[in-house]
């Protein structure tokens, strides 16, 4: 149930192929990353894991299961969860409330009363209010959890998604730019928590733009490049690999050296004896 | 072989016009987002325009012809999109299918009151007399001119999106207005070019219908929606498409007419009129065929909808008060006006039933009154001697029934729910409420209720049973609210993607709030205790309930009680207005029964600047009023006394109305201040003095015999109350509306703190120039600017953290 695994995915939007050919694996107990530049189709591959967009070819398969036929909130029930790029909070509705209406959509359709998953609590089933002041307090939401979440601020409104994700209980969680909007303290923190929901269980694959959170926190990392996934591999492979840089993470020089200052150093040969 | 050819014909060129009508639909809906409803109301004015072009004033044939069609049917289409459409163009669907279904009706209201439907007005066709033989067949020249103009309307309409600038422009603008603008396009221009287009078309195929048709406003508006089932065989976006489908239906209906005798039986159902259910019927097929719409993740505006749910227990105390309040009344009216009232009462519950579906879900049902019959039948079938079973069985009917109606269309979006819960109203109107079985002589009597030994057998038991049984679905309704499926409902009207993404059956979900809200219509009917007409129980009559509901602000209980009032009220007002006139210059003399016709779709279309409807507004003169102890006080002792007059015949029942609108209206909002110690200042005692006096006179005045005309009387009593209250305001010194305002507090993303107070429009214009931008390319439409700059400026609240 805790695999994932895309198989020569399309997806195709009339003319426009914006998904080509992408196979990746999700685990469970890790977090893999997906980057590259905007418009490369990392959004799309989200939607057509949840069966928002349907691929024009490959395959989708949870636990080796093939999910490509399934719709939206069957994929969920089986375990896979996700945050949007673009907000799709409750925004009529408290932090609270959005935590607790992910958390009693799942009571709706969850006949077993699962124990908590290891990420969340070390067992137990506590309940429902229990359960939300729990998840409140891993995101550092407590403060804030009686307000509206259409007056927060968009970083924060990111985490009531994630925490309304995680009432769900998923075993892979698709978390579509979720540090956007926090700042550096607050990435730190964020960046803790996902190798802690990680090192308990969840399976993450996060879409991130800010490369020194990805670096630091995915083990596995795949880069998309105009629909097609043109490096995949741990952070170091795919931080030196040419098309990568190039094509994303850049050929600039690091902001403190000379050449970033536009010194050449051949101009200062060093003193003749030191 | 010849009879088919002749159907086949005639067949097609009915065919002709209604795939000119449904390309203007399309071309509307494609380039705005609106579906509107009152396309068919456009063409409808358009075939009277060239009557009156035509016939009225003498205009030879040709040039009143091109006058309508390429002058007056264009020109109505761009001061409608200025007017009306751009307002809403962000607004949720359900505003924008009540503003357009309210232009439809007033459009109507119009058109009756400009051409009194008792004048016949033939219209002769074109090239009369002149036919040609095609096939053997005699076809006269003007169907063969509405096949060959539709073929010319085809080929046009290509040309115009594929090849010109203007076409992709139109094609652009639904997309992305803003991106328009900044490449160079005109979306304000492009938008009203697009309407001038679909209207044009409107009135295209109403002039070409004129001559076959007599005029008449309601048949005629309603000959057209059968071009809305032809746009869905397109999806509503193909052009090809909506030709394919009015071919179909063109010939499915000249085929019936043909080939099904008058007398033909399925079992026993009468096939009489199964020419008029065909577009219904068809409607239904398409819908069921289309694949599950797609789910769409476009991110949710930080704007929160609609009102916190209300505390049970106020919800409990309201429906008493309502239930005294309503026997109070019905205990002094004479018997003939307590018949009217408890005749109509039912609609209230009927209003009510669209306050889960429309006010909590977001979804829009246009066949309220439809599941009313259907519950009123079942109860006249089943629960003769008037026992509780009759109403139970009646309202698991309508749930079931109406769960298999709106099953195929909620998989889609809700536009498509209108589409098929309008089909399914003129279905029934066509094959249901007209069979002989259903309604002998075309009415039904429903049997009052007999609970255990308590017999319903007076007008006044009936009407305290209604706001009973009124006031318990209300709190049943917010306790539904309150609980975690009322939450999931809010959620799921915010943000669908996020609930499917949860595990969450959005149709199963739908299915189930617009079954409850069929069995609650149903039980409308199963317990009204009235007769009912076939004639009322129509697609006209629905869409009078869903817009009023919507008016009323269908998001609480207390909104649709509003809108279920301004229903019932417009035709006891219209009884009692009957005999005035105003006259306006001197000219036309407009009867105030005629104004009650149109206005409520004049209500209706004004609310594309306040969705959430009337009574919220209201409801904020009165929110001090309710955290007041003293002014509640005040108030129950005081409209209860002055009911106490009347009751023990001190003051005659327009001096009851009177005192009681003075006092509710004028006296009631000021309270909270007049107690209020010493945070506002005012002259309260004052005040309160000229209150006690307005209220006085009120009740002293004999308005009976004072003025001998009904309609002037309500009038007069209506400017002494604005009278007294702006009077009482200005003595006072401080206006309880401003605190009103001031209290609603627009959600606004701190991101944009900093700004300490409200950006004006002139502001944003400065910046604009500041940085370099030309003013014609920053024309905000209403919707973005009101939005953003009213959101921009507010005060970030206490509630942040860093």
């Amino acid at each position: 149930m805790n695999l994932l695994e895309l198989e020569s995915l399309s997806v195709r939007f009339g003319g426009h192929l914006a998904v080509s050919d992408v196979s990746m694996r999700v685990e469970g107990g890790r977090v893999s990353g997906l980057i590259g530049p905007n418009g490369a189709g990392k959004t799309t591959t989200f939607n057509a894991i949840c069966g928002v967009v349907t691929p024009s070819s490959g395959r989708v398969s949870l636990g080796g299961k093939d999910i490509s036929k399934v719709g939206t909130h069957k994929r969920a029930r089986l375990g896979i969860g996700r945050t949007f790029q673009r907000l799709e909070v409750f925004s009529s509705l408290t932090v609270r409330e959005n935590i607790q209406v992910g958390l009693e959509i799942r009571k709706s359709w969850s006949r077993r009363s699962a124990a908590l998953p290891q990420y969340l609590a070390d067992g137990g089933d506590p309940k429902p209010e229990d359960e939300i002041n729990l998840i409140l307090e891993r995101l550092d939401l407590g403060p804030l959890a009686d307000q509206p979440v259409g007056a927060l601020p968009t970083g924060h409104a990111r985490l009531v998604e994630l925490g309304r994700a995680l009432a769900a209980r998923p075993s892979i969680l698709l978390l579509d730019e979720p540090a956007s909007g926090l700042d550096d303290a607050e990435t730190d923190i964020f960046g803790d928590l996902l190798i802690t929901l990680a090192a308990n269980g969840l399976g993450i694959l996060l879409v991130e733009h800010d490369v020194a959170l990805v670096m630091r926190v995915c083990s596995y990392l795949s880069v998309l490049d105009f629909g097609q996934v043109i490096a995949s591999g741990t952070p170091e492979d795919v931080r030196s690999n040419e098309a990568v840089l190039s094509a994303y993470l850049g050929t600039a020089p690091a902001p403190d050296t000379a050449e970033y200052a536009g010194i050449d150093l051949a101009d200062f040969p060093p003193e003749a004896g030191s | 072989m010849d009879k088919f050819l002749i159907f086949t014909i005639a067949g097609l060129s009915t065919a002709a016009i209604y795939a000119i009508a449904a390309s203007g639909l399309v071309v509307t809906y494609t380039t705005s987002g609106i579906f509107n409803f009152a396309h068919g109301a456009f063409s409808m004015m358009a075939a009277f325009m060239y009557w009156q072009v035509h016939m009225g004033w003498g205009v030879p044939a040709l040039p009143a012809f091109l006058l309508v069609v390429f002058v007056i049917g264009p020109a109505f289409g761009a001061m409608v999109e200025r007017g009306i459409m751009r307002g809403i163009e962000g607004a949720t669907d359900v505003v924008k299918i009540v503003v357009t279904i309210s232009l439809m009706i007033a459009l109507i209201g119009i058109s009756m009151v400009i051409w009194k439907p008792d004048v016949a007005r033939p219209v002769p066709a074109f090239f009369e007399g002149q036919k040609v033989t095609i096939f053997n067949t005699v076809v006269n020249y003007q169907r063969l001119m509405a096949m060959l103009i539709a073929i010319a309307v085809a080929i046009g309409l290509r040309l115009i999106f594929k090849k010109t600038r203007l076409g992709v422009a139109m094609r652009a603008v639904v997309d992305d207005r803003g991106l328009l603008q900044l490449n160079g396009g005109r979306p304000s221009r492009t938008s009203m070019m697009a309407w001038a287009l679909g209207s044009g078309m409107a009135a295209l195929s109403g002039v070409l219908i004129a001559s076959e048709q007599t005029l008449s406003a309601t048949t005629l508006t309603l000959l057209f929606i059968n071009a809305y089932a032809v746009a869905v065989v397109g999806r509503l976006r193909s052009l090809p498409g909506a030709f394919l489908g009015a071919v179909i239906l063109g010939l499915l209906e000249s085929y019936a007419i043909g080939y099904i005798p008058q007398d033909a039986m399925l079992g026993p159902i009468s096939l009489q009129s199964s020419k008029n259910a065909i577009p219904a019927v068809m409607l239904f097929v398409v819908i069921m065929l289309q694949p599950q719409d797609r789910l769409r993740a476009h991110g949710v505006s930080r704007r929160s909808s609609g009102s916190k749910p209300v505390a049970q227990r106020v919800a409990l105390v309201g429906g008493a008060a309502f239930i005294l309040v309503v026997a109070g009344l019905g205990s002094l009216m004479s018997l003939t006006d307590l018949n009217l009232v408890t005749t109509g009462f039912y609609l209230a519950i009927v209003t009510l039933s669209l306050v889960p579906l429309t006010g909590y879900a977001g979804q829009i049902s246009l066949a309220q009154l439809t599941f009313t019959g259907i519950g009123a039948v079942a109860m006249a079938t089943w629960g003769a001697n008037g026992s509780l079973v009759g109403v139970a069985l009646a309202v698991g009917v309508c749930a079931v029934v109406g769960g298999i109606v709106a099953f195929p269309a909620l998989r889609l979006s809700g536009i498509y729910l209108a589409l098929a819960t309008a089909a399914f109203a003129l279905f029934c109107s066509a094959m249901f409420f007209n069979q002989v079985d259903v309604m002998p002589g075309g009415n039904r009597q429903v049997p009052r209720l007999q609970i255990g030994p308590l017999s319903i057998n007076s007008d006044f038991r009936q009407l305290v049973l209604l706001a009973v049984v009124f006031a318990g679905i209300g709190n049943l309704l917010v306790l539904l609210r309150r609980s975690a499926w009322g939450r999931r409902l809010t959620a799921m009207k915010d943000s669908p993607v996020a609930c499917a993404t949860l595990g969450l059956n959005l149709t199963s979900t739908k299915v189930g709030v617009f079954a409850l809200s069929a069995a609650i219509a149903g039980a409308a009917g199963a317990i009204s205790g009235r007769t009912f007409l076939a004639d009322t129980l129509t697609l006209p009559g629905s869409l009078s309930v869903t817009m009023l509901a919507v008016v009323g602000g269908i998001g609480s209980v207390a909104g649709a009680f509003f809108g279920g009032m301004l229903l019932g009220a417009f035709p006891i007002g219209a009884t009692i207005f009957a005999a005035n006139a105003i006259g306006i210059f001197g000219f036309v003399a407009v009867s105030v029964k005629d104004i009650l016709v149109f206005s409520p779709g004049m209500m209706g279309v004004s609310l594309g600047s306040d969705p959430d409807g009337a009574a919220p507004q209201i409801a904020l003169g009165f929110r001090s009023v309710a955290n007041s102890v003293p002014a509640l006080v005040t108030t129950a002792v005081g409209a209860t006394a002055i009911w106490a007059l009347a009751k023990f015949d001190s003051i005659g029942n327009w001096s009851f109305f009177a005192a009681e609108m003075v006092f509710i209206f004028g006296v009631v909002p000021l309270l909270p201040l007049l107690f209020a110690p010493a945070q506002v200042h005012g002259r309260r005692i004052a005040t309160a003095i000229w209150l006690t006096l307005g209220v006085l006179m009120a009740a002293l005045i004999p308005w009976d015999t004072a003025i001998t005309s009904t309609g002037l009387r309500v009038i007069v009593i209506f400017v002494f109350l604005f009278l007294v209250a702006r009077t009482a305001i200005g003595i006072f010194g401080v206006n309880p509306l401003d605190e009103g305002g001031a209290a609603q507090v627009e959600l606004v993303s701190p991101d944009m703190f900093g700004l300490d107070r409200p950006l004006t429009r002139a502001d944003a214009l400065d910046a604009e120039r500041g940085l370099g931008l030309q003013d014609e390319l920053l024309v905000l439409t209403a919707s973005d600017s009101a939005g953003m700059l009213r959101g921009a400026g507010q005060q970030s609240s206490a509630g942040v953290t860093a």
